[in-house]
């Protein structure tokens, strides 16, 4: 048996091995200046350098012949982070056998055992590796045998200190009870055999409990409330489960997660729940990502209710959407735009505000010339949309006529250089700007959501301005208008 | 071995009845007079598979030895002599003297032993009163060692009951040596034996037979393994068990360097009250001139350069007896460091020669490349020979110092507390370095350093297998011309670093004046510092020693029909002179006359030859 008394006093000193304290002080690998330096250290130096090195070539038979020199380092009388050794030896074996081409599962599950057996600070750790790593090859039996063996592991102080993985070896053993579970319902038809049943139902009610204490406590429990939600759901106690989403959702408590707002909704959804509850989970949805995809299904939900406010809602949702350069050139997005603006209730002044607000970036970040061009030659499917997007909005359709001859229609803009001092490049030929609608329209332009977006945008043109020319009648030539090529 | 592994079991045969077991080479058991084999094996350390999965862990009891049980009393200096006898021994083996072992070294050992009144005299003491052995002789100071010497012995009194850990008797000493800790407070003493000391007994003694293994050898030969000193208690019969504090002193994780050898060396000859050595001379190995030869073929370098070397020898007055020979009797002894002293000769012969500022060795050697003579020897051929081969040695030696194992498969404990995490510790070792030999069909280097003979060359050069290139021995020299009847060197021109004498606190200042010595220079004294093992440092300050006394030379009037190495003097960079504080208006006289001795020699040399020296 081994001496415990003698490790614990050994091992006391790492209760708090973190990662940050590996980075805090790493091994050695450059030459000491200030102290004298053994030959052993000296060695282990140098021979953790040439792992290192081969490592990083992918140089791993040379990195495991190396490797087995380092061990030695295990036996350093004089080290006094012992657990710092333990634990970079543990890394390096793992991770030279893995990509090893003649390492065996037996290799692994060997060095596994060795590492974890040879100091306790890192037990739980390196049990919860081995797990994943028995999962990655499919051997989910012997994962759960070793979660479940290390959930009953005990070790005075240094169990509370290891909590956290404790904690989740406590949750990946219902994660994997869950598994089986899910496993054997998929397997085994329905079977009236009175034992199979009851190893069902014990599995699940292991997970269960296990499930649901664990995602109880503050943290991001993703998978492992997505298993409850369908073990509840396979038991139809929709309340109990309606109950768990929201408080994963709203709950305070727990760090912010936007998946937690996807899975209520989805649930929501897949229980047929009323649209007023669906679309007030997705507008928390769309306040902390906007760029959701599920933003599209949010417009489309608030566009069924007939409602002016829900349309405005949809319209900033969508426009919000069409803001992010990944959503930029989706010509789903853009149809949910066009089919806002077609509505026939659409009331015209809501439009133009929201318009007014976006309008500089709109069309620098959108209907740039050049991107006008390239698209009108790519996509000419999602040029349509656009084009008729821009119609919907009151703009020009021909802007490239408009770059070569501007001064026809801005001569009808008496704000125009005024527009362009202010930093704003905005043309305005079919709209009827008046001073008063200016006002608001800049207020409104710094609070609205996409603002940091916009700003840097009107950074860039403002940088551009220089390359503003006067035309022939003496007026600027707005930035926005001029090709990247 | 039979004995011991079938110790514990005790069982008669179940066919014969009789209780005579041995082992087979299956590990089995089987019973020596009817060969019946039974299911018992013995249990294998390292080879069982005790973590890998779903086996069972069953434990064999390991058969008692009764020498374990009844360790034998041992005192800390008779670890030592077993230490020196193997270190004799294996030096022997390689082909010193046997007069070495039996005379020289005994009677070293026994003249320490009397001289820090250990043994062999009337009133021994134990090691504590070693700090006072050497000023005082009161018997004093022997006495209240002596009662805790038989508190000790008291303890040890009945040492099978000690031996059992359960018993959780509060004995201080399970076994190990009785001194030890005694030993580990006197440690500070200038007359404690410790493991680095073994090394500098080996040296004198070695120095005493006028043997041929230089200080930079041993320390090889103990590195390679061929003398043994990293873990030692492999080589310590069992009987003396190793334990305690004891690891304390013969636990090694380093080997010294070769200044602290050196150092401890003359020491050592202090306090044993040697008397002056038998001379080095020209026929011992020791002599600079058997010792160049050796380096210069080491180096590559070409047998003409000899005459030169012989010349700079003669010059610096490095010949003499009285210089070489290690005298402790004297005032201040000097014991001169014979190895790196020969390579720093040939640095100066090159330097003498080729100059080697960065610029006139290579001029010299384009000028010999477009004379198209083949076997002429150029500096740069031999750079680009010597390059390479220095290169892959010294990666070698990276990989084998990375590489290389320290630790021994019997662990020291250090405390019976420990006892079983040590053990623990090395097993996981065993374990590890197993599984992963067998992935990598790896051997670890330890043994490879025993299976290869040792040679004392690290080069090798010629045509033959595993040679490192091309020998250059056979090629010519060529760096003199013929002026009037009179042989002048090519090289006009000789630049040294500041020569005078720093005071002893002051460090060493190479590496400040490292950066501005010319690439060359510095190339040639890492070469050499890494065939002798020491730093660039010691290579350097021996240079400036030869520089020194070549320079200070008394010269007899010049005849004109020997030829002499002219020497103009030219500290090359400011800065290294500027920074180094040293009391220079005194020490700087002696140049100036070594230069004015061939003024006219120099004057006339420099209007005659060709501007490309001048340029220089």
């Amino acid at each position: 048996m081994d001496d415990i008394e003698a490790e614990l006093k050994i091992d006391s000193p790492g209760n708090e091995t973190t990662n940050q304290e590996i980075i805090k002080n790493p091994l050695h690998i450059e030459a000491p200046s200030k102290y004298y330096e053994t030959g052993f250290h000296r060695s282990s130096r140098k021979c953790l350098k040439v792992i290192r090195d081969a490592m990083l070539h992918h140089n791993w038979q040379k990195a495991a012949e190396y490797f087995t020199s380092y061990i030695q380092t295990l036996e350093d009388t004089t080290v006094t982070s012992a657990h710092l050794t333990r634990d970079v030896i543990w890394r390096l074996g793992a991770e030279i056998l893995h990509h090893l081409a003649n390492a065996s599962i037996d290799d692994f599950n060997a060095v596994y055992e060795i590492m974890k057996h040879a100091g306790v600070s890192n037990y739980a750790k390196i049990c919860l590796e081995h797990a994943f790593h028995l999962l990655l090859n499919g051997q989910s039996d012997e994962a759960k045998r070793q979660l479940s063996s290390a959930s009953h592991w005990r070790y005075g102080k240094l169990t509370d200190a290891q909590s956290l993985e404790m904690k989740l070896i406590h949750a990946y053993c219902g994660f994997l009870d869950y598994f089986i579970w899910s496993n054997k319902i998929s397997t085994t038809p329905e079977t009236e055999d009175v034992s199979s049943l009851q190893e069902i139902s014990m599995y699940f009610r292991q997970a269960s409990v296990t499930l649901q204490e664990i995602i109880t406590r503050p943290g991001i429990w993703d998978p492992f409330v997505l298993s409850y939600i369908t073990m509840l759901e396979h038991n139809n106690s929709l309340d109990e489960a309606l109950k768990v989403l929201q408080n994963y959702a709203y709950n305070k408590d727990f760090p912010s997660n936007p998946n937690a707002h996807v899975y209520l909704y989805q649930f929501l959804k897949r229980h047929n729940a009323p649209q007023s509850a669906l679309i007030s989970s997705l507008r928390i949805l769309h306040s902390a990502v906007p760029s959701h995809k599920l933003m599209l299904e949010f417009c489309s939900l608030l566009l069924k209710k007939h409602q002016d406010t829900a349309l405005k809602e949809a319209l900033c949702a969508c426009m919000d959407l069409l803001e992010f350069s990944s959503w930029k050139c989706d010509r789903d997005a853009w149809k949910c735009l066009l089919k806002i603006l077609q509505r026939p209730k659409n009331e015209h002044n809501m439009v133009k505000e929201e318009w007014a607000v976006r309008r500089s970036l709109w069309m620098a970040f959108h209907f740039r010339p050049y991107i006008i061009k390239t698209e009108s030659q790519k996509d000419v499917r999602l040029w349509r949309i656009k084009e008729r997007v821009l119609k919907l909005l009151g703009e020009d359709l021909h802007i490239e006529d408009t770059r070569k001859s501007p001064s026809g229609q801005r001569d009808r803009h008496h704000n125009a250089s005024e527009d362009n001092v202010d930093g704003d490049s905005r043309r305005g030929p079919a709209r009827n700007s008046n001073s008063s609608f200016k006002r608001d329209e800049s207020k409104a332009a710094r609070e609205g959501n996409a603002a940091g977006l916009r700003d840097r945008l009107t950074d860039f043109t403002h940088r551009k301005r220089p390359i503003n020319t006067l035309n022939s009648t003496g007026q600027l030539v707005p930035v926005g208008f001029i090709p990247d090529v | 071995m039979d004995e011991y592994l079938t110790d514990g079991y005790s069982e008669p045969c179940a066919q014969c009845a009789a209780v005579d077991w041995g082992v087979s080479v299956e590990e089995q058991f089987f019973c020596k007079k009817c060969h019946n084999v039974i299911e018992r094996t013995i249990d294998m350390v390292g080879e069982c598979s005790l973590y890998s999965n779903h086996s069972k862990i069953s434990y064999i009891a390991r058969p008692k030895n009764t020498a374990m049980e009844f360790p034998q009393d041992w005192m800390v200096c008779e670890g030592f002599q077993f230490v020196l006898k193997q270190q004799a021994d294996a030096l022997v083996s390689l082909g010193v003297c046997l007069q070495f072992k039996t005379d020289v070294m005994w009677n070293f050992w026994k003249r320490y032993l009397q001289n820090t009144r250990q043994a062999f005299v009337n009133n021994p003491v134990s090691a504590a009163g070693f700090s006072a052995v050497n000023d005082l002789n009161s018997e004093s100071k022997s006495k209240p060692e002596s009662v805790a010497f038989c508190e000790e012995s008291f303890l040890i009194g009945a040492p099978s009951e000690a031996e059992k850990p359960a018993s959780g008797c509060s004995n201080k000493r399970r076994s190990g040596s009785l001194d030890a800790s005694l030993y580990v407070k006197g440690r500070k003493s200038r007359n404690v034996m410790t493991m680095p000391r073994t090394l500098a007994l080996c040296y004198l003694a070695l120095l005493w037979v006028r043997e041929a293994i230089t200080l930079a050898d041993l320390l090889r030969l103990v590195k390679e393994r061929c003398v043994p000193y990293l873990n030692i208690h492999e080589y310590i019969p069992k009987d003396m068990r190793i334990y305690g504090q004891d690891s304390k002193i013969f636990r090694v994780d380093s080997i010294p360097s070769y200044s602290t050898v050196h150092k401890e060396a003359v020491e050592l000859a202090k306090v044993i009250k040697l008397p002056a050595f038998p001379t080095v001379s020209q026929d011992c190995l020791l002599h600079p001139i058997p010792l160049t030869v050796r380096y210069l073929l080491e180096s590559n370098l070409p047998d003409g350069l000899l005459v030169w070397v012989h010349k700079v020898i003669d010059e610096a007055s490095m010949g003499d007896d009285s210089f070489l020979t290690f005298d402790p009797v004297k005032q201040k002894p000097a014991l001169v460091c014979y190895d790196i002293q020969a390579a720093a000769v040939i640095i100066v012969t090159m330097k003498l020669l080729f100059k080697l500022d960065d610029r006139v060795e290579w001029t010299s050697s384009w000028k010999a490349a477009s004379e198209k003579k083949k076997k002429v020897f150029n500096v740069e051929r031999w750079y680009k020979v010597m390059q390479p081969a220095f290169e892959r040695a010294r990666q070698k030696m990276e990989r084998e110092e990375a590489r290389q194992l320290w630790k021994s498969h019997e662990p020291f404990i250090t405390s019976l507390k420990d006892k079983s995490l040590v053990f623990k510790k090395r097993r996981v070792v065993n374990h590890l370095q197993h599984r992963f030999q067998k992935l990598t069909d790896s051997t670890p280097e330890q043994q490879c350093f025993t299976t290869t003979a040792f040679s004392s060359f690290q080069f090798h050069w010629g045509r033959d297998d595993g040679s490192y290139g091309r020998s250059l021995h056979q090629h010519r020299l060529n760096c003199t011309f013929k002026k009037k009847g009179v042989k002048r060197l090519t090289n006009r021109k000789f630049w040294h670093t500041v020569l005078s004498v720093c005071p002893p606190t002051c460090s060493d200042h190479f590496s400040e004046i490292e950066a501005s010595l010319p690439r060359m220079y510095v190339w040639l004294l890492d070469l050499f510092s890494f065939l002798l093992g020491v730093s660039q440092a010691q290579v350097h300050k021996e240079v400036l020693n030869i520089e020194r006394r070549f320079l200070k030379r008394k010269r007899p009037p010049v005849p004109k029909s020997t030829q002499r190495p002219s020497v103009t003097k030219k500290t090359p960079r400011p800065s290294a002179t500027k920074k180094t504080p040293r009391p220079s208006a005194t020490k700087k006289t002696p140049r100036p006359s070594a230069t004015k001795s061939t003024p006219h020699q120099s004057a006339t040399e420099r209007t005659l030859r060709p501007r490309k020296i001048t340029k220089a």
